[in-house]
């Protein structure tokens, strides 16, 4: 479970600083798949940023699983980022001098297992995303759907409970961002992973337990089905 | 992070950025090849002058008596057998080796149609030598006055490659060592000049024995009295031997100078090298050597260190140079590590959102620096060899013979390879230090949304 409360975050300093975040506090249950939508500047990526630990220069309290994320030092936190939480970036950033496998497994250089065992593991959740044909394939060999399934992979790859997805469709035309679509509710539903989605077109979404609206920085709506 | 995770993705890196990292390590591999160039032409001159031209023992010193000094009260004191024996009494001192100098005059001659048709054609079979060099010798007509002196012969066991090295008696040829320097001399500018054979301890066998006259000069009436006429064999070259004479056992010396010069000379020693049993107790002893009232002769010591100290000085001047190339190329590999690291923002934000923390993106930086060192430093010192040997093979092929010219210019001690290298990793590191730290502390959600 994640739990945020009165988290607020500024760029710069002074007269000049800009509030991404204003006071946003919100409950994501575990095993959740939730929308956050919002204009452009509203702050949804930055709160994707502080959920994932990649942005720690917050106010306030964010807690996942009973873990104040503040109080990790940079091991710590990047051992969340590598164990527990899988990021999807809208332009999928993949390394372009590592084929799929590669890219799949990039995270397993910086913990401790065993090459050949990620290599297997990547195979597997490469399969799992529907690319086992394309294991040796480099990105530039890739379409934009294929490219966002490989990215999907990676974020699979250390059977993360949380996957934060920064508009991962928001590249790709609309066949296969609802192909994507589908498989990050089928990783909800078939493998009980709490999903968290930052998008424009939420009515591509059929299945999701949470929807949050965030404008300018404030939490503006949080909805149900 | 692991160290075979580490060297995969920095082999990575590398490649794909080898453009920009060989461009950048061009100074680095120059400096490096500088450096190695010049310490080991500075090491290798500074091991032929210190073994072939002012060969230094660090444990002997040569002990002469002490001239009377205008100014001084007390009078110069004569080195004699009782004066050995004091010396030789003073803690720490192993050994007392006394030289003594011919007090009477001595001629040789070097008539090539004296020497026998045998003893030409013994020399005519030797390796090397050609009918020409037979012509010359036998065309040699030198008549000269000679110096000399007696040696310890314990002094230079192991010199005497012809022959014994112990005194004979009258009527046998008199054995001889010749200085090693001057027949360096001889061999590079007398001997190909005139077409004569140059000497080695290999020819000493057999060359033939030369006419001696003691008691005996062209110049001056002498002393009086009879000339004895006999000859003398060169049984070996040494560094003990002195400049410009003969130098023969001690023992012979001793006797002559009885029968020519009196009791007085032969007892009386120009000099005696004492040897002491380290180093370390070198102090000591030539202060006690003064306190005797004797001199210590550090003519040779002093050439040596003066020479050295030269070429310590310009091979230091040299190698600065290298060593600022090598530094300015760290500049050039800062900057490209900067924008190596500008290109790869939104990566290193990745590597960070997959789990990198700050000290492995630092190692990886860092880690790519040391291979650039590495490689250059390693294609440097190739480059350096290459370039020694060449000089090498300039020497042998095109430059003409000069007296201690070297078999080789250069001396490559291993420090010198480990420096070469470590400095060219240091330089490296130091450079990519600044990117590693900027790259490390790079804000992970900045860096993903970098364009």
């Amino acid at each position: 479970m994640i739990v945020a409360d009165r988290v607020s975050r500024e760029y710069g300093s002074g007269s000049g600083a800009t509030r991404a975040l204003d006071g946003v506090s919100l409950t994501i249950p575990a095993g959740a798949f939730v929308t956050v939508v919002g204009t452009s500047g509203s702050g949804k990526t930055t709160l994707l940023n502080i959920l994932g630990g990649l942005d720690g220069d917050y106010r306030g309290s964010v807690r996942v699983t009973g873990r104040e994320l503040r109080d990790l030092d940079d091991r710590q936190l990047s051992d969340y980022r590598r164990r527990e939480v899988g990021f999807v970036f809208q332009h999928f950033n993949l390394l372009e001098h590592l084929d799929a496998r590669q890219n799949v497994a990039i995270s397993a250089m910086f913990g401790d297992q065993d090459l050949a065992a990620a290599r297997r593991r990547a195979e597997q959740v490469l399969e799992r995303v529907g690319l086992a044909g394309m294991l040796g394939r480099f990105p530039g060999e890739l379409s934009g759907g294929q490219k966002q399934r490989v990215a999907i992979a990676r974020a699979l790859f250390s059977s993360p409970r949380l996957i934060l997805a920064d508009e991962p469709t928001g590249n790709l035309d609309s066949t296969t961002g609802a192909q994507i679509i589908e498989l990050f509710e089928s990783l909800n539903r078939q493998d009980g992973l709490t999903v968290v989605v930052v998008t424009h077109e939420e009515f591509l979404f059929r299945h999701t337990s949470l929807s949050l609206r965030l404008e300018d920085g404030k939490l503006a709506g949080e909805q149900a089905p | 992070m692991k160290a075979h995770k580490l060297y995969r993705l920095v082999r990575q890196n590398l490649h794909r950025n080898r453009r920009n990292l060989v461009f950048s390590s061009v100074g680095i591999v120059v400096g490096i090849c500088s450096f190695v160039f010049f310490l080991a032409l500075g090491l290798g001159i500074r091991q032929t002058v210190a073994s072939e031209i002012f060969p230094v023992e660090a444990n002997r010193i040569q002990v002469v008596p002490r001239a009377a000094q205008f100014g001084t009260l007390a009078p110069g004191r004569r080195l004699d057998d009782q004066g050995l024996e004091q010396l030789r009494a003073i803690p720490g001192v192993r050994a007392v080796y006394p030289r003594q100098e011919l007090a009477f005059l001595a001629t040789a001659s070097l008539d090539g149609r004296q020497i026998s048709p045998a003893a030409l054609e013994l020399l005519s079979r030797v390796p090397g030598i050609s009918r020409r060099a037979i012509d010359a010798v036998r065309s040699v007509r030198m008549w000269l006055e000679i110096i000399g002196e007696g040696i310890d012969p314990r002094l230079v066991a192991g010199d005497a490659s012809a022959g014994e090295f112990h005194d004979v008696p009258d009527g046998e040829p008199i054995p001889v060592l010749l200085s090693q320097r001057m027949v360096e001399i001889y061999n590079a500018s007398f001997a190909p000049a005139r077409g004569l054979p140059r000497i080695s301890n290999s020819l000493l066998p057999f060359l033939p024995s030369i006419p001696l006259a003691l008691n005996h000069s062209y110049i001056s009436r002498g002393g009086g009295g009879q000339v004895l006429r006999t000859r003398m064999k060169i049984v070996g070259l040494s560094h003990h031997a002195i400049m410009g004479g003969i130098t023969m056992p001690l023992a012979t010396a001793r006797r002559l100078n009885r029968r020519f010069a009196g009791e007085q000379a032969a007892s009386r020693y120009r000099a005696a090298v004492v040897e002491v049993d380290s180093s370390d107790r070198l102090a000591p002893v030539q202060e006690a050597v003064r306190a005797l009232g004797y001199d210590i002769d550090l003519g040779e010591k002093r050439m040596a260190q003066s020479v050295g100290l030269l070429i310590t000085l310009v091979t230091l001047g040299f190698t600065l140079i290298s060593l600022i190339i090598v530094g300015l190329s760290a500049v050039s590999i800062s900057h490209t590590f900067f924008m190596i690291i500008f290109e790869r923002q939104k990566e290193i934000g990745l590597l960070r959102a997959v789990g990198a923390t700050r000290s492995d993106i630092r190692a990886i930086i860092l880690s790519e620096a040391v291979a650039v060192g590495s490689a250059g430093g390693l294609l440097g010192i190739g480059l350096g060899l290459l370039l020694c040997r060449g000089v090498d093979w300039l020497a042998v092929e095109v430059m003409p013979d000069f007296p201690f010219k070297p078999e080789t210019f250069f001396a490559y001690p291993a420090w010198l390879f480990a420096g070469a290298i470590g400095f060219a990793v240091l330089f490296c590191a130091l450079g990519a230090i600044f990117p590693a730290q900027r790259a490390a502390s790079l804000d992970p959600a900045r860096a993903l949304t970098s364009r």
